[in-house]
């Protein structure tokens, strides 16, 4: 049976596509943002971190037997919290930088681990946090993908010229009386919301493939970030569906297949990068 | 009117003071050029007279008010490959960045933006280059559209941070006449290390290298005829 056979008689896979399509939209545009601000290593210390708010909600799930404390709830809180502390030292204490985000890269994936450890059959949870469960996705996490992707949006829609400014010139941003600090303090925050709705869908695999690879790869297609977000969206979905077509064929993970597909289109692009030449309009 | 008053100030980076006892004034309508070693404190001045740090010691006064109450009142021009050659950014969108304090709160500028930001780059020579990507221009046409970017929120004071290093002597000729076209119009504090141009312009020249120096142009040019290109060493304190 094909890819486009299965996908028309199957429930499951029509599910994933959804996901995945949703989750193209949150990490094409927050994506672009942080290509263009070179703050990957942020999203991907903030992606590890939210392991311990996960492994700590499921503990204490568990443990005390508090059935509403989904693990969902604790990346949340975990994502957003390292978002601010990483915001917060960028601002204040920028030479440390470099090494609080790796604190909390690795830090919090320990505390993640040592949480998910003490529960019983953490593997399963671990694995599921790491690759990803996007042929497993529910309507309730499609729901949850659909409000994320609006609010990233109206967000976006209004804060676009100012994070433009943030990004490009974070100096004449503050001369011109924006508000630096609170609008860096956003925009990780909106970072923190996309990457733990998209590990809970995609996986940690997936999800800095996501957010960096095809906005990377967009850049070199146009020099407006608008379009840069439109391209890096498209190429998601395109990336997202022939992955899992390619997972479905060979029978591989479908998180780590569509990562796969997405880092060797990033390689070849790279031959094809568009030199910087002087104009004359 | 002085636009700029520093009295005493002093700034130091972790313990070692850059700046120190610092005491000068700018009349409205002046054109001054800092020059001095790398390292010297140049570029931290300008920080200090934008509000981006804070004196150790001293009072710096700008339109009679602290620094940060006056940056509506200031344009900042920085050295251009300080960017990104590879931002996504239109010049368009570069220049409409002196317009961000009338940006309304749903993220949209007023036609009366665009029409400002049109004639700041009229005013460049660079109009015609509005929708061009920014990473495509050369360094000159690029320094040309940071001085718009600053022209566009209309200040009266004008900061420059070297705007014709890294250009070719074209584009510099080209900088200094857009430069001494807004002589008296705008107060400009530039700084500089090419100072046999700026000589040519400027009303007055500060030398600062942690103290400050101030000398006529006339006086800078006997200097380089004895080929010294730093300031006179018996006023140099140490």
């Amino acid at each position: 049976m094909s890819f486009i056979q299965a996908f028309l008689a199957s429930p499951v896979l029509q599910m994933a596509v959804l996901a995945a399509i949703g989750a193209s939209f949150a990490s094409g545009i927050i994506g672009s943002y942080v290509v263009v601000k070179r703050i990957v290593s942020i999203s991907g210390s903030i992606a590890h971190s939210v392991l311990s708010g996960l492994g700590a909600a499921l503990w204490l799930q568990r443990h005390f037997e508090l059935n509403w404390l989904l693990p969902f709830y604790g990346a949340l809180v975990a994502g957003v919290l390292s978002a601010l502390i990483i915001g917060w030292v960028h601002l204040y204490y920028r030479e440390r930088e470099d090494a609080i985000i790796a604190m909390i890269w690795s830090v919090g994936m320990a505390i993640g681990v040592v949480f998910v450890s003490q529960v019983p059959g953490f593997n399963v949870e671990l694995m599921n946090f790491l690759l990803g469960n996007v042929l497993w996705v529910s309507s309730w996490d499609l729901y949850l993908l659909g409000i994320l992707d609006l609010i990233i949006i109206v967000t976006v829609v209004i804060y676009h010229k100012r994070f433009l400014a943030l990004c490009f010139d974070e100096k004449q941003a503050q001369l011109q009386g924006i508000p630096v600090g609170s609008l860096y303090l956003l925009l990780l925050v909106l970072i923190a919301l996309s990457v733990v709705l998209l590990i809970y869908i995609v996986g940690i695999i997936l999800v800095l493939s996501m957010l960096a690879l095809p906005a990377s790869i967009a850049g070199t297609f146009t020099f407006r970030l608008s379009r840069m977000m439109l391209i890096a969206v498209l190429l998601n979905i395109a990336f997202s569906i022939g992955g899992l077509a390619i997972a479905y064929r060979l029978d591989w993970p479908a998180g780590a297949t569509i990562a796969l597909f997405s880092g060797l289109i990033y390689l070849l692009s790279l031959r094809f990068k568009r030199p910087i030449i002087p104009v004359s309009p | 009117m002085n636009v700029i008053e520093v009295e005493h100030l002093s700034f130091a980076y972790n313990g070692v003071y850059v700046l120190d006892d610092i005491n000068f004034c700018v009349k409205k309508g002046h054109f001054i050029g800092i020059f001095g070693p790398n390292g010297g404190g140049k570029s931290t001045l300008l920080s200090l007279l934008m509000g981006f740090l804070k004196p150790n010691k001293g009072r710096i006064r700008i339109f009679d008010l602290p620094p940060q109450q006056a940056r509506d009142k200031v344009g900042w021009v920085p050295q251009n490959f300080h960017f990104d050659r590879h931002f996504p950014i239109s010049v368009e969108e570069v220049v409409l960045g002196g317009r961000l304090a009338h940006l309304s709160w749903s993220g949209r500028f007023a036609k009366e933006d665009h029409k400002v930001i049109e004639e700041s780059l009229e005013r460049v020579g660079m109009r015609r280059y509005l929708k061009v990507p920014f990473a495509t221009l050369s360094g000159g046409q690029a320094q040309r559209v940071l001085i718009a970017r600053a022209l566009a929120s209309s200040p009266s004071l004008l900061l420059l941070d070297e705007p014709t290093a890294s250009v070719d002597y074209a584009a510099q000729t080209e900088i200094y006449k857009l430069l001494s076209s807004l002589k008296g119009e705008k107060t400009i504090v530039m700084v500089t290390h090419d100072l046999n141009s700026a000589v040519e312009h400027v009303d007055s020249l500060f030398c600062i290298q942690k103290n400050l120096i101030h000398m006529s142009p006339e006086k800078v040019c006997e200097h380089f005829a004895l080929g010294l290109y730093h300031a006179p060493l018996k006023t140099r304190k140490t």
